[in-house]
C-alpha cells in the first residue's frame, strides 16, 4: 500500500495517550493531562511530586510537559507496547518495580541528607542532590536500582516528554518533518 | 490432540531480511511457502513519524538474559514483528572486503568463510539492481570489485560538509555513503525526503525494508505468512538427520505442527540457535558443539561535537551521508587493535532516544542542558565507527532457566569484546576526536560503547567440525534444515551486515532451487 508523502496536520507529532477522565478513556497528552489533574493509576501523589520536581530539575520543562503522568501511563501499558526508554537497557518489563523501588530510594536518601520531602528543598539543595545521583547511591538508597541509572533514565524519558514532540522539536525551531503523524492511540485500548 | 497442517514444501522462520528475500525467490520457483513470524502483523501505517513509538517495533519476545562487559543490547537492535530486524535498519549497505573472507589464512586468527568475495560478488550485484543502492563508485576507493550503483549519490547537505572538512585537513578520503535508499525514484519506489526518520521505519518505501521490497513480491507469488506465530521446535524424523517441519504456537496458544519438506530459520542471530539448543538434547545441527558459539557485535565508536556553522543535523538519512573506509584493508596496520572499521558520516539525529542529541552528554542537566539543546538543534554533528568484533567461542548462546509460557527455554548471551576489538574502538574513537577537531568543532567528546549488529551464532565453515552450516547456509548434520542472515557470518569485518545478509540469502536461494530434488 502506497502511503501519502509527508503529512502535514495540526497536531502531527504530537504524544496522545488514552486516559481515564470520570470513567470514560479520553485521548490526552501527557501535558493536558497534567493540566486536567487526571488521577493517577500507579503513582502515589508524593511519587508523582518527586518525579515531576526532579525531572523538571533535571531537563527544565519536563513538569509542563507531563513527565508524571506519561511514566504513570507506561506503567499500566502491555509489555510490547511499552513506550519507556527502559526497553532498551536490559530492564525486562514490567518496569514498576523499577521505578517504585528508586522513586522510594530517592525518597529516602533525600529525607536522609536533608530532613526534608523533596518540595520543600531549596533550588541550590537540589542542584546539590542530582550530580550526587549522577555518580553513586548516596546515603539511604536502598534496594533499588543504582541512583545513577535511575538518572539515566529519568532524564531519558523526560527528555522524551520535553523534546520527542512536535512541540519539543517546535521549542527546537526543528522541523518535523513527520511522513506519518503518530496514532491517536498508541495501542491502549479503551 | 494439535492440528496438523497441510505439509508444504518450503517453512522459512522469520520474516526479517533474509526470510523475506528466501520467501519471494523461492515462491517464484512455484514452490509452496509458508513465513512464521513470531510478533505481530506491520504495514507502511505502522511507521509512525515518532522516535518515542518506534520503540514498538524493537524486540519485545522473549526476555534475552545478556551477560559480559559488552552485552549485545539485544532489544534495540533486534526486531519483532514484519520485517524483524530490518524494518527499522538504517540500510547503510557497503560490501565486506576480500580480506573480511579470509582472515585466518591472512593473519593466522579469527576464522575463514568457506567462500572468497568473487563467489559473493554477482549476488552483491545482482541484489543491488533490485533494491537500488545510492553511491558513488569511482569516489568509494576502497570498495571491491563490482557493479557501479545504480543510483546517483545521496545528496550532502551542511553538517556532512562541515565534517568533511576534517577528514580532508588530516589527508583522508571521504565518499557518498552507500545505502538502499532511493536518491531518485526506482522501481517503482519514489525518492526520499531526507527526513531522518529511518529509525522509526521508513513507510515511503523509499528505503529498502522488507515492507518496501521483498515481502509483498512473496505474498503476492503466494507465499502465506503467519503472525504471532511462536516456533517452539523444529522437527526431524526419527533418525534425527532430516527435518519435517516444526511446532509452534498461534496468537491463541494453540499448537500446531507444520510440517514441510525442508525448513529454513531466519529469525535473527540469538534466536536462530536458540531454537536448535531447544529442539534437541545438546541441540539440533550440533555435532561440531559450536551452536551458537562466536556471537559477534559491531562496537559503535561514537563521535559528537558543536559547530559554530549551522549543521541542519536533522536533515538526511539515519545512516549518515558519507563514508571513510581508510581504516578497513590490512587488518594488522592500525594504531591500536586489530580489525577493520569505517567511519559513517553526519547521521540526521533528532532530540530525544538513546541516540537522539539529548542523550549524547547525560551529564548535562538544568539550565546547561536547555543550552545545550537549542545549540545543538543548530550546530550539532556526529560519526559514527562500525568495528570489527573479532569472533570468540566463549561469546555464545546458551540457554537460560528462564522458560516461556509455552515451556521454552529462553536465551542467554554472553559477549565480551576480544582484547584487539576492544582496543580497536579505543583507536577510533581518539581517531573520531582528531577528525572533529580537524573540523574545528567548538567541543567534540565520545558516546558509550554501543553495541550494533548481532553477527554469528551459527556459522558458515568448510567442515562440520568447525562449523554449524555449509557455505549456503546448509547445516551439515541435516541437508534440508537451512539457516539464513547474519548469524551465518563467521568474521564481522567493519561493515554494516544487511546488504551481505542479502548477497548470501540470494546465492543459497539459487542453491537451494538449482538441487531442490537432491536435498529434500
Amino acid at each position: 500500500m502506497q502511503v501519502s508523502r509527508r503529512k502535514f496536520s495540526l497536531g502531527c507529532g504530537a504524544l496522545t495517550l488514552s486516559f481515564l477522565v470520570q470513567s470514560e478513556f479520553k485521548l490526552l497528552t501527557p501535558e493536558n493531562a497534567k493540566a486536567q489533574n487526571i488521577p493517577f493509576q500507579n503513582l502515589t501523589q508524593d511519587q508523582a511530586l518527586l518525579i515531576d520536581i526532579l525531572g523538571d530539575a533535571i531537563v527544565p520543562g519536563a513538569n509542563a510537559a507531563g513527565l508524571s503522568h506519561f511514566i504513570d501511563h507506561q506503567l499500566s501499558a502491555n509489555d510490547k507496547d511499552n513506550l519507556l526508554i527502559l526497553r532498551y537497557l536490559r530492564v525486562n518489563p514490567p518496569f514498576n518495580d523499577f521505578y517504585l523501588s528508586a522513586l522510594t530510594a530517592c525518597e529516602t536518601a533525600i529525607e536522609k541528607r536533608y530532613n526534608k520531602k523533596i518540595t520543600d528543598l531549596s533550588e541550590a539543595e537540589l542542584s546539590e542532590f542530582i550530580p550526587l545521583i549522577m555518580q553513586n547511591n548516596p546515603e539511604g538508597w536502598l534496594n533499588a536500582p543504582p541512583a545513577a541509572f535511575f538518572y539515566f533514565v529519568l532524564r531519558s524519558d523526560a527528555i522524551d516528554v520535553t523534546y520527542g514532540t512536535r512541540a519539543g522539536f517546535d521549542t527546537l525551531d526543528i522541523p518535523y518533518m513527520a511522513h506519518i503523524e503518530p496514532p491517536r492511540n498508541l495501542g491502549i485500548k479503551s | 490432540m494439535k492440528p496438523s497442517h497441510e505439509k508444504v514444501d518450503i517453512l522459512i522462520i522469520g520474516s526479517g531480511a533474509a526470510g523475506s528475500l528466501m520467501a519471494a525467490k523461492l515462491s517464484k520457483t512455484g514452490k509452496n511457502v509458508i513465513l512464521l513470524e513470531a510478533g505481530p502483523e506491520r504495514g507502511l501505517n505502522d511507521l509512525v513519524s515518532s522516535q518515542i513509538q518506534a520503540r514498538r517495533l524493537k524486540w519485545s519476545g522473549d526476555p534475552v538474559e545478556e551477560t559480559g562487559s559488552q552485552p549485545i543490547g539485544n532489544v534495540f537492535n533486534s526486531g519483532y514483528g514484519t520485517g524483524g530486524s530490518a524494518l527499522h535498519h538504517y540500510a547503510v549497505w557497503p560490501r565486506l572486503h576480500e580480506e573480511d573472507f579470509k582472515v585466518k589464512t591472512l593473519y593466522g586468527r579469527a576464522l575463514d568463510w568457506p567462500i572468497n568475495y568473487d563467489d559473493l560478488r554477482p549476488y552483491y550485484d545482482k541484489i543491488q539492481e533490485e533494491v537500488g543502492i545510492s553511491g558513488d563508485h569511482t569516489t568509494e576507493v576502497w570498495r571491491p570489485k563490482g557493479m557501479p550503483y545504480p543510483l546517483p549519490p545521496v545528496p550532502a547537505f551542511q553538517q556532512s560538509e562541515v565534517i568533511a572538512q576534517g577528514f580532508r585537513k588530516l589527508g583522508k578520503t571521504i565518499s557518498p555513503l552507500p545505502l538502499a535508499l532511493n536518491s531518485r525514484d526506482y522501481n517503482g519506489r519514489p525518492g526520499c525526503l531526507w527526513d531522518g526518520w529511518c529509525d522509526a521505519g521508513c513507510p515511503t518505501k523509499a528505503l529498502a525494508n522488507p515492507l518496501a521490497r521483498y515481502l509483498p513480491e512473496a505474498i503476492k507469488q503466494g507465499c502465506k505468512i503467519i503472525h504471532h506465530a511462536t516456533v517452539t521446535r523444529i522437527l526431524t524424523d526419527k533418525s534425527g538427520k532430516k527435518a519435517i517441519g516444526a511446532l509452534y504456537h498461534n496468537k491463541d496458544g494453540m499448537k500446531i505442527t507444520q510440517r514441510a519438506s525442508m525448513v529454513i530459520l531466519a529469525a535473527n542471530a540469538i534466536q536462530n540457535p536458540t531454537l536448535l539448543l531447544n529442539s534437541a538434547e545438546g541441540g539440533l545441527a550440533n555435532s561440531s558443539g559450536l551452536l551458537g558459539s562466536y556471537i559477534m557485535n559491531h562496537a559503535a565508536a561514537l563521535v559528537y561535537g558543536l559547530f559554530t556553522p549551522e549543521t541542519e543535523p536533522y536533515m538526511g538519512a539515519t545512516g549518515g551521508q558519507m563514508l571513510n573506509q581508510d581504516s578497513y584493508d590490512n587488518k594488522d596496520k592500525r594504531k591500536a587493535g586489530f580489525g577493520s572499521y569505517q567511519w559513517m558520516i553526519a547521521q540526521a539525529i533528532k532530540p530525544n532516544d538513546l541516540l537522539g542529541f539529548g542523550g549524547s552528554n547525560p551529564g548535562l542537566y538544568g539550565k546547561k542542558l536547555t543550552e545545550f539543546m537549542t545549540d545543538a538543534a543548530q550546530h550539532f554533528g556526529t560519526m559514527t565507527g562500525c568495528v570489527e568484533d573479532l569472533p570468540l567461542e566463549e561469546n555464545r548462546v546458551t540457554l537460560s532457566t528462564n522458560k516461556n509460557k509455552y515451556g521454552m527455554a529462553s536465551a542467554k548471551v554472553h559477549h565480551t569484546s576480544h582484547k584487539d576489538s576492544y582496543a580497536l574502538w579505543q583507536g577510533a574513537k581518539q581517531e573520531g576526536l582528531e577528525i572533529f577537531k580537524a573540523a574545528e568543532a567548538r567541543q567534540a567528546w565520545n558516546g558509550p560503547l554501543g553495541p550494533m549488529h548481532i553477527m554469528g551464532g551459527t556459522v558458515m565453515g568448510d567442515r562440520a567440525k568447525n562449523s554449524i552450516t555449509n557455505s549456503y547456509g546448509q547445516c551439515h548434520d541435516i541437508d534440508n534444515l537451512f539457516i539464513a542472515g547474519a548469524g551465518l557470518f563467521p568474521t564481522s569485518g567493519g561493515v554494516n551486515p544487511t546488504f551481505t545478509v542479502h548477497a548470501v540469502t540470494l546465492r543459497s536461494a539459487d542453491y537451494i532451487t538449482q538441487n531442490w530434488s537432491s536435498i529434500t
